[in-house]
């Protein structure tokens, strides 16, 4: 980092930081604190929704996908458009008419108080632990970067996201999610730009897409079906529409953000800009993975990209070949390249063998490091080849996708902790004692996430860390609510039975291996549906 | 608003879901051209 980066970097963050604090200033009652007193104009509660679920991991990890696997994990968002079309249609309309201020409080107007109580206690487990993985990513960039402790950079982003979201609520979240996604849509114009500039001469774009297509890296939609492939059009459109239904539909994270829309047709426009917006915006993502994976062709990049692994792999007795092996491969694809680019296509065969042999020394010095560095392609490229004053664009534009997202999870978690556990217990406080115990309960998850997020950093692809952890408990969560939603015969116990068989489905897919965990939100929902409809069947009480 | 104002745009609710859904067959159907293309 160099003086114009932090100039940049620290003017961004205090102005973003102060931006939401200003436009927070009046939340001095409950309603306001948690729902913004449903004043919340659709763009604003749009660009947070955006901003809360692209977090520093999809700028990271993301763009190390592209390079690393290509772009077919685009295909993971195909049902992103179809589960917002059904919400606008069904959730939004029921959540605004029942006036709640969790998703979860509809559950016990549905069923009864055990069904929300379990409901909120999984969501509570699942997204506890996920905002410590949120939470680690940017402590990632900051570790990178400044070379400072992990438990530094955790502690120093901490304190920041959870200062503002304690004073400010989820005003306060929703104003500075707003700037923090302009900032970031800055950013990837600005690494996607730079990475197309910094191609060589002879390269250009055309070329760049050639190399990497030759490699496979260019496959957005891959029509071959397998259960076990995480990531094809059948299980983006069919297990990414049930994923993305739970995620926006029943993950308070999410429902908060349009809960606090002025009207059913501010919340209904703001999912339906995500519909439109958030495919394009992660393929632009994924290709800048990509280009980055047809710069370092013709650049040669270090065997693993994270330093410290590379100093322990030279530590290693086999380094010394693999790093031939890597030094000849490297020539090889680079000189295969300029040929393929050049228009001979003869070429291809051997840029595909030698790039399997640079795959091969990669996976063979990862084994020796027992590290993941997909996590890294990025910040290396950012930092080793990016002029002064974008680095620090680049980096504030990774910071606010985490501050975003680490902030929507915190206030959700004390949301839900007040609302659906706290005030089950204590109903007969005043709306200053809610108001108190809601920035405690912020508080509270905040440090939690600071102390969990010590333990994420070696869970590999954060991205897919992040997924799969949520694919446990979505399809469970989805169940009762299509269930609560759409089968009005099905009573409490049919409900509450049906989410305990559902769960119990998913973790044994999940450790008997059957399938891609893409599937499980689908089984896991049609588990819970068909059990909750039959549990009902058998005990004859409805509940309503 | 009200809570059943019609959207800004199209007219109704149904058609601009149904619009929302032609795109997201058209950006697929692109996709697999780019895919294609570059293969």
């Amino acid at each position: 980092m160099r003086p114009w980066d932090w100039v940049v970097l620290v003017i961004t963050v205090v102005a973003i930081v102060a931006y939401g604090l200003w436009k927070s200033r009046d939340s001095n009652t409950t309603d306001k604190y948690l729902r913004a007193g449903k004043s919340m104009p659709w763009y604003a509660m749009a660009l947070s929704i955006m901003a809360t679920q692209a977090s520093a991991i999809t700028f990271i990890s993301t763009t190390g996908q592209g390079y690393v696997d290509g772009m077919r994990f685009v295909q993971f968002y195909f049902g992103l458009p179809i589960a917002m079309v059904i919400l606008s249609m069904t959730a939004v309309p029921i959540f605004h008419k029942a006036n709640v201020y969790t998703a979860y409080e509809y559950l016990e107007n549905r069923f009864d108080a055990k069904t929300r109580t379990l409901v909120s206690i999984i969501f509570l487990i699942q997204r506890g632990l996920a905002v410590g993985l949120a939470l680690s990513a940017p402590a990632i960039v900051l570790t990178v970067i400044l070379g400072w402790p992990d438990e530094w950079t955790t502690i120093a982003m901490g304190i920041v996201v959870v200062g503002y979201t304690v004073l400010g609520g989820v005003q306060a979240v929703t104003w500075t999610d707003f700037q923090q996604m302009l900032i970031m849509m800055a950013g990837l114009a600005a690494t996607l730009a730079m990475a197309i500039w910094l191609l060589p001469d002879n390269i250009g774009l055309t070329g760049a897409l050639t190399v990497a297509g030759a490699a496979g890296k260019l496959n957005p939609v891959t029509t071959a079906f397998s259960w076990n492939d995480r990531y094809n059009l059948w299980s983006g459109l069919f297990g990414g529409t049930f994923l993305a239904l739970s995620y926006f539909g029943c993950d308070q994270s999410q429902v908060q953000r349009y809960l606090t829309g002025s009207s059913i047709a501010q919340s209904r426009l703001s999912l339906l800009f995500n519909a439109v917006a958030k495919i394009p915006m992660q393929f632009l993502i994924l290709l800048t993975g990509a280009v980055v994976f047809a710069f370092f062709t013709f650049v040669q990049a270090p065997i693993l990209f994270q330093r410290e692994d590379m100093a322990n792999l030279r530590k290693d007795p086999k380094y010394g070949v693999l790093q031939q092996t890597y030094d000849r491969a490297f020539t090889e694809r680079r000189d295969a390249a300029e040929r393929l680019t050049a228009g001979d296509e003869s070429a291809k065969a051997a840029y595909v063998q030698s790039q399997q042999k640079i795959d091969q020394v990669r996976k063979e010095a990862s084994a020796i490091t027992k590290s993941n560095d997909t996590n890294y392609v990025f910040l290396h490229f950012v930092t080793h080849y990016l002029p002064e004053g974008i680095v620090g664009i680049i980096i504030a534009a990774i910071l606010a996708a985490a501050m975003s997202t680490i902030s929507g999870e915190i206030n959700s978690l004390a949301t839900v902790s007040v609302i659906d556990i706290y005030k089950r217990v204590s109903s007969a406080g005043t709306d200053a004692h809610y108001l108190l115990v809601s920035r405690l309960a912020t508080a509270f998850w905040g440090v939690y996430a600071v102390v969990t997020a010590r333990f994420a950093k070696n869970m590999g692809s954060l991205v897919e860390a992040v997924n799969l952890l949520g694919s446990f408990f979505y399809g469970g969560i989805l169940g009762v609510f299509a269930l609560a939603m759409y089968f009005p015969s099905v009573n409490a116990t049919g409900a509450f039975v049906g989410v305990l068989v559902g769960e119990a489905v998913i973790f044994a897919l999940h450790f008997t291996g059957a399938t891609s965990f893409l599937w499980y939100n689908v089984i896991g929902c049609v588990v819970v549906i068909v059990t909750g409809v039959a549990v009902s069947s058998v005990t004859h009480t409805r509940t309503n | 608003m009200s809570h059943e104002d019609p959207p800004p745009f199209l007219g109704t609710w149904p058609r601009l879901y149904v619009a929302v859904l032609i795109y997201l067959v058209i950006l697929i159907g692109v996709f697999h051209a780019f895919t294609r293309a570059w293969r």
